[in-house]
């Protein structure tokens, strides 16, 4: 199988600096189902939101606020698209 | 801007990665029970011998989706198609995906034969209330009082009956021994993962498996991204989620 490529961001150093984020444009929709299912905190704040970067069809992609997100991969769980990617550091 | 990343998306091994973007609506239902069932298909191993049919619809955009044998077929039949394969491939499993419209109004009469014969094979519902792919009419599983293209006063069920409960009536045609039913929802992934695993091992040892997923529409439905979580949560209530028919444990087929 040929080797692909990927397009997209990466957010380091979150959940407390444990793991990477990882947004793949060619692949965001920007449906927005994330930012719905993101858990709030006790505060009310959610990590995600709206990101400048654009995925494929020209809408907003999403990023986490690396001080908020606590990498509980619920983003990641029910993109449509598997245009998420958590990863934890080596 | 974007650049290139080092490491590629976390996407399963039976999925095709070389489609990238499926060509599903952003925030459509599909994606999500597509991911899981080829989850399932890796953790059984059975990428090599799965048979994957699609339905005329939405699901016919999955042509491509899967990394596995797949056959495209007429409105409704392709569950026959399906049992088809099996009956002449023993070593097959078959793998008839549908929407509401394919399984429970034209191709009801194949879902209720193959249910009754108990054919080998793993049938998956995708039941979103609506005609997706043809502008969102009423579909069998509409449910009351939902405005559609069709219904724009919403559904009025003395006049057009009540909803479709696809796997309440396969449970109660299917071999209690041999048969897998439940009705699972994309709210719940890791539910959805294991229910596909479930019943393609029924299929595996032998048996019948229907899976109905409760899915979402949001361009028909013209929901945003919370009201479309809303209204998957009252689907949720009118369809009961849960294993109707779990029978095939402890038997080999």
């Amino acid at each position: 199988m040929a080797t692909m490529e990927y397009q997209g961001y990466k957010i380091e150093n979150i959940a407390k600096g444990k793991m990477d984020y990882y947004v793949y444009t060619e692949l965001c929709k920007g449906c927005g189902l994330c930012l719905a299912k993101c858990p709030i905190n006790a505060k009310g704040e959610k990590c995600l939101s709206w990101s400048k970067e654009v995925g494929i069809y020209q809408t907003p992609a999403v990023e986490p606020d690396p001080a908020l997100c606590i990498g509980c991969g619920t983003c990641a769980l029910i993109c449509p698209d598997s245009a998420i990617r958590l990863e934890k550091k080596a | 801007m974007a650049y290139k990343l080092d490491i590629a998306p976390a996407l399963p091994d039976a999925q095709n990665e070389e489609v990238g973007a499926s060509k599903f609506c952003p925030g459509c239902g599909h994606g999500m029970v597509l991911k899981s069932l080829a989850f399932a298909i890796d953790d059984l191993g059975i990428k090599q011998k799965t048979v994957f049919g699609v339905d005329i619809g939405c699901c016919l955009l999955a042509w491509n989706y899967l990394d596995v044998d797949t056959v495209q077929n007429h409105h409704g039949r392709t569950t026959p198609v399906i049992y088809g394969v099996t009956r002449a491939n023993p070593e097959a499993i078959g793998i008839a995906y549908m929407g509401d419209g394919g399984g429970l109004a034209i191709g009801a009469q194949h879902l209720v034969n193959a249910a009754v014969r108990g054919e080998r094979m793993l049938i998956v519902l995708v039941n979103n209330t609506n005609y997706g792919m043809t502008g969102g009419q009423m579909a069998p599983t509409t449910l009351p009082g939902q405005v559609t293209e069709t219904t724009p006063y919403g559904r009025d069920c003395d006049a057009t009956g009540r909803p479709a409960k696809g796997a309440e009536m396969i449970a109660a045609i299917a071999n209690p021994e041999k048969s897998y039913v439940a009705r699972a929802t994309i709210s719940n992934m890791r539910k959805l993962r294991s229910t596909f695993k479930k019943a393609l091992e029924t299929v595996d040892k032998g048996g019948f498996a229907f899976v109905e997923v409760l899915s979402v529409c949001p361009l028909n439905w013209r929901t945003n991204n919370v009201d479309t979580w809303a209204r998957l949560q009252q689907m949720e209530e009118y369809f009961e989620v849960k294993e109707f028919v779990s029978g095939s444990e402890g038997q080999n087929g």
